[in-house]
């Protein structure tokens, strides 16, 4: 007998049935203006980093980081370029440099931490590089940080 | 001196991990008492029956390298955290599982422990509402954390002792081998 039926699941076919999309409000912009602005940002960054200016180079990168689907392509040149920053910041001025963002881009720092962490072995990534990190900005910004990286649903 | 040495050294490149691991967890640890919204008077750990997605949070995983990793699940009752231990080569890849085989089958003494690890890991823990109003929550971190203390330095013991086993094994039955020759 066949019994695939019982697998199969109904409740998608409620009509007040949650979606995906109204769990968080989307980018109101088009995926490739998104990524012609992150290939910018990118170039921003750079030259910021050649000036030494890692406050403002991360400051750059994260405020309006792309979220949602259908921007991955945006999504992975900004990590290429916080990890660049990441990498080249001297481990004595992390705690400065953190202490210099304001509260929304520390938010978006440790989630990008995490996205880093979830995907070890992938470009540059260093783990301790990314825990050192991480342990700074838990010192500063305190555990309510990780618990909106947890609850904010604009995944980066 | 030299082993008190070593293991010091060793602790402090854990530490970055170990401490990341530990803000997370106590980050996560913010469980409430919460009914299913799919079957009435059912009360299931949302993070396994995953019945509804509004009370699922953001998975969050610390790595130190591809075959050190954590894996942290939460939700709103419940948490699942899954630990990926460390195996360098044959042997310990074999006592790592046969360690946390060992412990899976008592999975009821240790409250917290889940009988089956997720994919791709090697041990996991579920940890409820009940268990966080039961017990003292910063004693549960603190008990996940000398857990992956220990871990490591458990399997490399054993490992150690295997090789010594062996070792003893073979030289005398070697011996004895070369004294029937003579």
């Amino acid at each position: 007998m066949d019994t695939a039926f019982r697998k199969i699941d109904i409740d998608i076919y409620d009509e007040d049935v949650l979606q995906e999309s109204e769990l968080y409000e989307a980018d109101p912009r088009d995926p490739a203006e998104v990524l012609e602005d992150a290939k910018q940002r990118a170039a921003h960054v750079r030259s910021l980093l050649a000036k030494n200016d890692i406050p403002g180079a991360l400051t750059v990168i994260l405020d309006n980081a792309p979220y949602g689907p259908n921007v991955d392509d945006a999504k992975i040149i900004t990590l290429q370029t916080l990890l660049t920053i990441l990498n080249t910041t001297k481990s004595a001025d992390i705690p400065g440099v953190i202490k210099a963002l304001s509260l929304d881009t520390q938010d978006t720092l440790m989630k990008y931490l995490y996205k880093g962490m979830a995907m070890p072995g992938w470009g540059d990534i260093s783990g301790s590089v990314l825990l050192g990190w991480h342990e700074k900005l838990t010192e500063v910004a305190g555990v309510g940080c990780i618990v909106r990286t947890m609850t904010d649903r604009r995944i980066v | 001196m030299v082993e008190a040495l070593g293991s010091l050294a060793m602790s402090n490149v854990l530490r970055p991990y170990l401490a990341a691991v530990r803000s997370t967890l106590t980050a996560a640890l913010t469980l409430e008492n919460f009914g299913s919204q799919v079957v009435e008077r059912h009360n299931k750990p949302e993070v396994e029956s995953a019945s509804s997605k509004e009370v699922l949070l953001n998975p969050l995983t610390i790595s130190r390298n591809e075959n050190e990793r954590v894996l942290i699940e939460p939700s709103v009752n419940s948490i699942r955290l899954s630990i990926k231990i460390k195996q360098a080569d044959e042997i310990e890849r074999i006592l790592c599982n046969k360690f946390t085989r060992f412990m899976m089958q008592r999975a009821e003494s240790f409250i917290v422990l889940r009988r089956k690890p997720v994919a791709g890991y090697d041990i996991s823990f579920l940890i409820t509402n009940t268990h966080t109003e039961t017990m003292l929550k910063h004693k549960i971190v603190d008990f996940i954390i000398q857990f992956m203390e220990e871990v490591d330095k458990e399997i490399s013991e054993m490992k150690l002792s295997l090789n010594a086993r062996a070792r003893i094994v073979a030289e005398s039955y070697l011996t004895a081998v070369s004294n029937c020759l003579t």
